[in-house]
């Protein structure tokens, strides 16, 4: 029985070494690291393409510093200013997220090598 | 009434281009033809050139995260083709292009990027960080057919890029914060639109959008949106009196108490007396009608559609209001309202629906704002084939006298 349960858990144990490089839907990162779910965030989000690296840290710090800021003083033109600043960015990312949600390699491939075997198309 | 003679142009040194209103518009613009009146030829060679060099112009305000860019999609679609960044450019560029029509962000006018707008503690939405000059210059430059090098705003870096080469197109679409609040840009407009979203609706919005990013919470993006509020009714919402047709977005009256916000309530205002611009209507023009479509012909799913129609003042203009509350929720429903409704500018029968159906995955496709939307589209393409026959006709006139 011990036997039985040590090469499963063994089992387990290769199928997560050999799958750990690709980035694998949500049910095996959960299983392996639970506290990766953030809370809040509901679980279907995360299957969401991640944002690009540049906007990814931005927006947090972004509404962190204008958090600071307006904890003093909410009507100040830096405190707007500053949301704005939160406003410009996460206008950005969502904007960043839906392109690479449109991304496919083969149409981008296609639109600027339409000649090539790949991407002929025959309307007849 | 129509043009439809046809005069050879020979001149090799500019682009003329002579367009036959009665062909389908999806065929190339440029158009040459010989014919062997060669009297007339000569005199009206220079001025039809110049008639058609001129772009139209069209305006679009709305505040951030209010659907410009889903708007901007549906209109390049109805003029046909993709509009996309420009090729090999600067990849964070805001310009979309497409075979008729540019669309050009008028974030790219900012005189202070995001460091300076900090330091003197100004919002985007305030005139003093625009450059209101740089922006009618360059759209009045492009009107009258030349090209410019317009700077670039990164919203990544939110720091002023080199600028980019923008040639002039058939239809140029300026959006932004401030298409109309600078007067003289104002008149360069050929026509007008104003996306008017509720504080409920826009809340709903932009937590759809925001709850997804890391660090966001409710309370981020209810303060984000009070912040902005102050600067928002001082410069971007008075443009709304100026606008040729205002799509206002309220939350819907036909559930009681709904707080989630998914049912909506759309009102596309539209003002008399502009030219080329013929309001939709609903059985009867300048009538009063509340019509609700579903019954026995036609069977809705709760809350069903609720449309009204009739003539109302918006900030002292004489108006026609079109409203639709309710979602569609399958093809007949839409096809059904669009055989009701008259003045749409449409080529063909169904054609409303067939743009909705093209672009179903686009936010609003299932109430008014996506009906909407692609209504104004099929108004602009209508008023653009108008401006276009009524310059030829003007051309023709001159060559005559």
């Amino acid at each position: 029985m011990a036997a039985v349960a040590g090469v499963n858990v063994v089992a387990v144990k290769v199928f997560a070494r050999a799958s750990e490089p690709s980035p694998k839907p949500v049910s095996f990162s959960q299983v392996n690291s639970p506290w990766r779910r953030s809370a809040g965030v509901p679980l279907r989000r995360m299957c969401v393409a991640a944002v690009p690296d540049k906007l990814t840290g931005k927006v947090e710090e972004s509404i962190k510093a204008a958090e600071e800021a307006c904890a003093g003083d909410a009507v100040s033109g830096e405190c707007a200013a500053l949301w704005d600043e939160v406003e410009e960015l996460s206008a950005a990312a969502s904007h960043a997220r839906d392109k690479q949600k449109e991304f496919d390699p083969l149409e981008t491939y296609c639109k600027d090598n339409p000649e090539t075997k790949e991407c002929r198309t025959y309307d007849n | 009434m129509a043009v439809s003679t046809v005069y050879t142009v020979q001149s090799l040194n500019s682009t003329c281009s002579i367009s036959t209103p009665s062909k389908p518009f999806s065929q190339k613009h440029i158009l040459f033809f010989t014919t062997t009146k060669r009297a007339l030829t000569r005199s009206c060679r220079q001025i039809s050139c110049s008639a058609e060099d001129k772009t139209v112009v069209i305006g679009l305000a709305a505040d951030s995260g209010c659907g410009k860019s889903t708007f901007m999609r549906r209109l390049t679609s109805v003029f046909g083709g993709a509009a996309e960044p420009p090729r090999g450019g600067n990849p964070d560029s805001n310009t979309l292009i497409s075979d008729t029509t540019t669309v050009i962000c008028l974030d790219d006018y900012h005189s202070l990027d995001r460091t300076g707008r900090k330091e003197k503690g100004v919002t985007a939405l305030d005139p003093k960080a625009n450059d209101f000059d740089l922006m009618y210059e360059q759209v009045k430059a492009l009107k009258d057919g030349a090209a410019v090098d317009k700077p670039i705003y990164n919203h990544v870096s939110g720091l002023l890029d080199p600028p980019e080469l923008i040639k002039p197109p058939k239809i140029l679409v300026i959006e932004g914060l401030h298409p109309m609040y600078d007067e003289r840009v104002r008149h360069l407009l050929d026509f007008s639109i104003y996306l008017d979203i509720s504080n409920e609706v826009k809340f709903a919005w932009k937590i759809q959008r925001d709850m997804a990013e890391r660090g966001h919470s409710l309370e981020s993006i209810k303060a984000s949106i009070e912040a902005r509020k102050p600067d928002f009714d001082a410069y971007i919402d008075p443009q709304k009196q100026y606008a040729d047709a205002v799509i206002e977005v309220l939350p819907t009256q036909l559930i009681p108490d709904d707080n989630e916000g998914k049912v909506l309530r759309v009102r596309l205002i539209m003002k008399e007396g502009v030219k080329f611009f013929n309001p939709v209507y609903l059985f009867d023009e300048g009538s009063t009608i509340e019509w609700i479509p579903c019954g026995r012909k036609l069977t809705c799913s709760y809350p069903g559609i609720k449309f009204s129609y009739g003539p109302d003042t918006y900030y002292g203009h004489e108006v026609s209001v079109l409203e639709m509350d309710g979602q569609f929720d399958r093809l007949d429903e839409l096809i059904y309202v669009e055989s009701h409704l008259s003045n749409l500018s449409t080529k063909f029968y169904g054609e409303v629906t067939q743009q909705m159906l093209k672009h179903s995955d686009f936010p609003g496709s299932n109430n008014g704002t996506g009906l909407f939307q692609t209504i104004v589209g099929l108004k602009i393409r209508d008023l653009f084939e108008q401006i276009v026959v009524s310059r030829t006709a003007a051309a023709l006139e001159a060559a005559k006298a």
